[in-house]
């Protein structure tokens, strides 16, 4: 057998050692000699009590810690703090993202049946789709159009873009708009799209 | 109150995801618990949300272990004393990475290792002459004999200065701090073979040291 390494003679010294490697630390000389060597320098560095000052010096301390810990913040991410605050401001700049990505998307207007908002800019999408300031949320055509637009935007482009609210953050920002904003979002949702589409309406996905 | 994924009976359609939430500070029963009683990780949790009174408690509880380690690399009662207040501080800044996988006096060793060793380089501490004493006392003993330990505690202090910075703190956390090799390694962030190496040579090199003779610097 070899002699022991440097992290074995450390297992004998410790106790901790397989038994072969024991068994050969007590019969090679020179393996014996460097744990023993090793059992003597630990119990000198331990002949060093540890140092005790006094009772008093304890509270001392831990108040000048605590004055320090109190000048002085936590640090957290600049969104933590902020939270819900940029949750409208993230849900705003994810439906530019949506308005951006739906005239694109938006179906070419094909007979009578296709949305005449392509061939006439400003006119409502649908007909009978007039939000009302009474209505509920999820029955308001207006948030139909924005649900609309916003299934075609995938998590990543939205990611890529910077502006991801947190989850949740876009629905809760719109069901925070009273009617008349819903509504006037919707407008101006409208004419983006048909201001696009009037650009070209053959081709809307170009 | 915690809720683990492997909780979930067996057969069932399991979540590859873990919830843990910490409701409060109450015990089941509902008593409120004060901070004196919460585990170190609840405590963390009690900072992070904006309780800077749970950090008394880990300063209460750690601060004898951090200056003692702070005391082994530089010697000098003041020096250790501010060094445990920046180890504190550091670990209150960067409170955010404590993710529990690893004791908290794991933990603020390893802060403590790198602010010592940082201090001990930009001063060079570790060559102060053997006559600049503590000003502490050793503990326990009559007179004599405590001055028998001091001398030879001062000359063993001395010699682990000398040692190689790595050596040193494994030797430092080793024997006085009485870590395992394992939690060593997390705290040197470092593989428990290259601790058990580095404890070896400490070891070596301290008996040379102690004897009088050169050491070789790696």
């Amino acid at each position: 057998m070899t002699h022991l390494s440097p992290e074995q003679i450390v297992d004998v010294a410790d106790g901790c050692a397989d038994a072969a490697l024991a068994a050969h630390a007590r019969v090679c000389d020179g393996c014996r000699a460097n744990v023993d060597a090793v059992l003597d320098a630990w119990r000198l560095a331990q002949s060093d009590p540890p140092p005790e000052p006094s009772p008093l010096f304890w509270p001392h301390l831990a108040a000048r810690i605590g004055r320090d810990v109190r000048r002085t913040r936590v640090s957290v991410p600049f969104w933590r703090s902020w939270g819900w605050r940029l949750a409208p401001l993230g849900a705003l700049a994810i439906l530019v993202v949506a308005v951006a990505v739906g005239a694109r998307m938006w179906p070419p207007a094909s007979g009578s049946e296709g949305p005449a908002a392509g061939a006439r800019p400003g006119a409502p999408a649908q007909a009978g789709a007039e939000p009302t300031a009474e209505g509920e949320p999820l029955d308001d055509p207006s948030w139909t159009l924005v649900s609309v637009l916003s299934a075609d935007v995938s998590v990543e482009d939205a990611e890529a873009s910077g502006v991801l609210p947190p989850p949740g953050g876009t629905d809760k920002a719109l069901l925070q708009l009273d009617g008349e904003e819903r509504a006037e979002l919707a407008r101006i949702l409208r004419e983006e799209i048909g201001a696009r589409a009037a650009l070209d309406p053959q081709d809307p996905g170009a | 109150m915690s809720t683990r994924a492997d909780a979930w009976p067996a057969g069932g359609i399991q979540p590859d995801w873990t919830l843990t939430v910490v409701a409060s500070t109450q015990d089941e029963s509902g008593r409120i618990l004060p901070f004196s009683e919460l585990d170190d990780r609840r405590l963390v949790d009690a900072c992070l949300g904006g309780a800077v009174e749970a950090f008394d408690v880990i300063v209460a509880r750690h601060q004898r272990a951090v200056y003692q380690l702070c005391f082994r690399f530089v010697r000098r009662h003041e020096d250790a004393a501010d060094l445990t207040q920046e180890v504190f501080l550091r670990a209150y800044r960067g409170l955010r990475r404590f993710r529990g996988d690893a004791a908290m006096a794991t933990w603020l060793y390893r802060i403590g290792v790198n602010v010592c060793l940082n201090q001990v380089a930009a001063r060079k501490a570790q060559e102060l002459p053997l006559d600049d004493a503590p000003e502490v006392r050793a503990a326990g003993g009559d007179p004599a004999s405590s001055l028998l330990k001091s001398e030879a505690g001062a000359r063993v202090r001395a010699a682990v200065a000398r040692l190689p910075p790595k050596q040193r703190a494994t030797l430092i956390l080793r024997v006085y701090q009485d870590l395992s090799h394992r939690e060593i390694a997390l705290a040197l962030g470092t593989t428990v073979g290259a601790v058990k190496a580095n404890f070896f040579h400490a070891l070596v090199n301290l008996k040379k040291l102690l004897a009088g003779e050169a050491i070789e610097k790696p």
